[in-house]
């Protein structure tokens, strides 16, 4: 992992693993039309509900901890150091 | 005295108390033969013990009861042991008596607690985890772990006067001392749920765990992991199985945390930024209460555990190894480090409920009570903080410590003692994951729920491979934060920053009125010195000039003498 935002180089090895994790995912919306899923809620039922929310939770995870680091994010010595760091 | 000591060594742990005693004084080889011998045995004798009253006692006309055990105990009471004989052999390449004898008296006052059947006695192994654990936070012997162990003990201590407290307003009512089902709106309910409160890490009293544990030694951050917070969790299911507030206070405590783990850089606080989401699972079941969720919480626990000492030992090996957790220092260490690797990566597919691996055999027990109980935004939480276990435990810990970018550590695979207990741990992770059986045959009830319900582990893979994939979007498109060195402001703020600066703020018109008072009185004791000593010169009462240490000794003399007079009225 880089140190900065900047977009990083995709090592072949990376590549390889990319194209792999897409392969399953594509098998497993393929199996989402196979297997019938027991639901408890209406939202459960719905196709590809799960996919969708682990994408879309993991997305907000990360964004909602950039949005954190602006509230709570401090000079690593800020406890030692007093009042001068904050 | 001839009596006392057999009678004490059948209190399950106490046997690993007494054990610790010898520790400091055994050579290294016999201490480690010496500890796992008598962990051993107090597995077994543990074992043995069948749910019902044991031992009972009175004490100041009080009665005690030393050995109880209920359904639950007996599952708890074996991974405690488990979690006890892991991180004596992940310890063994270590010469340190302090982090040995601390460790094995911990864990054995831990398991005592276990089978305490009243708060006093739950009073005395409360604490007693906290005074023994203490030391395995100093043994890092910097300011900074000197400063953490105290607001560490600060907390453990305070929960336990309060736990004192609850009991002693309970036993005024007339309900007697022994654990019971208790109701949260009472006031020693009350109490006592916010002592249990503070051990399980709720949302504003978790800030001591962040603190704290990631300023342990190596080895004793992984003995820490283990015992504390799970006795917590034990109580908590015991007396408060069924409390709603705990639902909602467990979804909490799921989803705060995994926001926290994005952005802390040390990856052993963000293992204990990942320990308190987990909690947050446990205290969601205690809260719905069902046969089910009960045997969610305690399964979760008992796997929670294991997997969670192996991502700690596993982090302790790489700080061991490169002298830093840090994720902006870290990466590239598989070629270094590949046992290591696959074990980090065995306990994060564990706690990332991966099917066939520990943590989905009993996550989706409780996630399951949740939506049979109808609990839909609880359940949409608990899904959602599943996604967040995934970004920290899952990817976060093995990526940025084994692969993202390689900092060219020139170091060796983690001591062998390590890697069999990582290995042992591993194995267990597995073996539950693949035949969770061993574990459910465990349970308080029976398992009436499949796991392995072909749409259930559909739905799981889809949540964590496209979980997953939002992570290769991100980092493809250079979105994921960087690691920044830095210090993330949690609840501990409150006692280290906040309570400080407002007591200070409170204290300095008070002081500053005292010591103008103080000023005054002793500008008027010296005078009426001054003028009774013209006076003996003139009379030949008091000879010689009283020095200011003097006649502010004489000023608090008189003091002291006044407060007596109005404490005796």
């Amino acid at each position: 992992m880089s140190h900065s935002s900047e977009k990083p180089e995709i090592s072949p090895a990376a590549k390889r693993f990319i194209i792999a994790l897409c392969v399953i995912c594509f098998g497993l919306t393929v199996l989402e039309f196979i297997i019938h899923r027991h639901a408890y809620f209406t939202l459960e039922g719905r196709p590809m509900f799960f996919a969708a929310y682990g994408f879309i939770a993991f997305i907000i995870v990360v964004i909602g901890g950039i949005g954190l680091r602006k509230l709570v994010m401090r000079a690593p010595d800020y406890y030692e150091a007093g009042d001068d760091h904050e | 005295m001839n009596s006392l000591l057999p009678t004490l060594l059948q209190i399950p742990g106490l046997l690993m108390v007494f054990g610790a005693l010898l520790v400091p004084i055994l050579p290294h080889a016999i201490r480690q033969i010496w500890m796992l011998a008598v962990i051993a045995v107090s597995a077994w004798l543990c074992w043995g013990i069948a749910p019902g009253l044991h031992m009972t006692t009175q004490l100041a006309g009080l009665d005690l009861i030393l050995v109880r055990a209920d359904a639950i105990t007996r599952p708890f009471a074996l991974v405690f042991h488990i979690a006890a004989a892991l991180n004596v052999i992940y310890a063994m390449h270590e010469n340190i008596r302090t982090t040995a004898t601390a460790g094995l008296a911990y864990a054995g006052a831990a398991i005592a607690a276990l089978f305490a059947g009243d708060f006093v006695t739950l009073f005395i192994y409360w604490e007693l985890t906290a005074f023994t654990s203490v030391f395995l936070i100093l043994i890092s012997r910097s300011e900074r772990s000197f400063a953490a162990a105290m607001r560490y003990l600060l907390m453990q201590v305070s929960s336990g006067v309060i736990l004192l407290a609850g009991a002693v307003i309970l036993w005024h009512s007339g309900q007697g001392l022994s654990v019971q089902a208790l109701d949260a709106s009472t006031l020693a309910g009350g109490l006592i749920l916010l002592a249990f409160g503070i051990k399980a890490a709720f949302p504003f009293l978790n800030g001591w765990l962040q603190d704290a544990y990631p300023e342990a030694s190596v080895t004793g951050t992984v003995m820490l992991s283990a015992f504390t917070t799970k006795l917590a969790i034990y109580m908590l299911a015991l007396c408060f199985a069924g409390t709603e507030i705990l639902i909602w206070i467990g979804a909490v405590m799921t989803l705060f945390p995994v926001f926290f783990a994005v952005i802390e850089n040390d990856l052993r606080r963000v293992l204990a930024f990942s320990l308190n989401n987990q909690l947050g699972f446990m205290v969601v079941g205690v809260g719905i209460g069902s046969e089910l969720a009960i045997n969610g919480t305690v399964s979760h626990a008992f796997a929670h555990i294991i997997y969670k000492a192996l991502l700690f030992m596993s982090m302790g090996a790489v700080l061991h190894r490169t002298g830093t957790a840090k994720a902006s220092e870290l990466g590239g260490l598989w070629k270094r480090m590949p046992l290591t690797m696959v074990f980090c990566i065995i306990g994060a597919v564990s706690i990332s409920s991966f099917p066939l691996f520990s943590g989905f055999v009993t996550k989706s027990l409780t996630i399951g009570s949740v939506a049979k109980d109808g609990y839909f935004v609880v359940w949409m939480i608990l899904i959602f903080a599943s996604a967040g276990v995934l970004e920290h435990s899952g990817i976060k810990i093995p990526y940025f410590a084994f692969f993202g970018h390689d900092r060219k550590f020139e170091v060796k695979e983690a001591p062998v003692n390590m890697l069999i207990a990582m290995g042992i741990a591993a194995g267990l992770c597995i073996a539950i994951g693949v035949a969770p059986q061993l574990l459910y045959g465990l349970l308080p009830y029976a398992v009436d729920y499949n796991v392995w319900e072909a749409g259930h582990v559909l739905g799981e893979m889809q949540l964590l491979l496209f979980a997953i994939l939002a992570f290769v979007f991100l980092m493809v498109r250079g979105l994921y934060p960087p690691e920044i060195d830095s210090t993330v402001l949690n609840t501990d703020w409150f006692l280290r920053r906040l309570l400080p600066r407002l007591t200070m703020a409170i204290a300095r018109p008070i002081l500053a009125v005292w010591f103008a008072a103080l000023g005054q009185a002793k500008k008027i004791v010296l005078d009426g010195l001054y003028v009774g000593e013209r006076a003996s010169q003139q009379t030949g009462l008091v000879s010689g000039v009283a020095s200011t240490g003097a006649a502010a000794g004489i000023f608090l003399a008189v003091f002291a003498l006044l407060l007596l007079i109005l404490f005796s009225i």
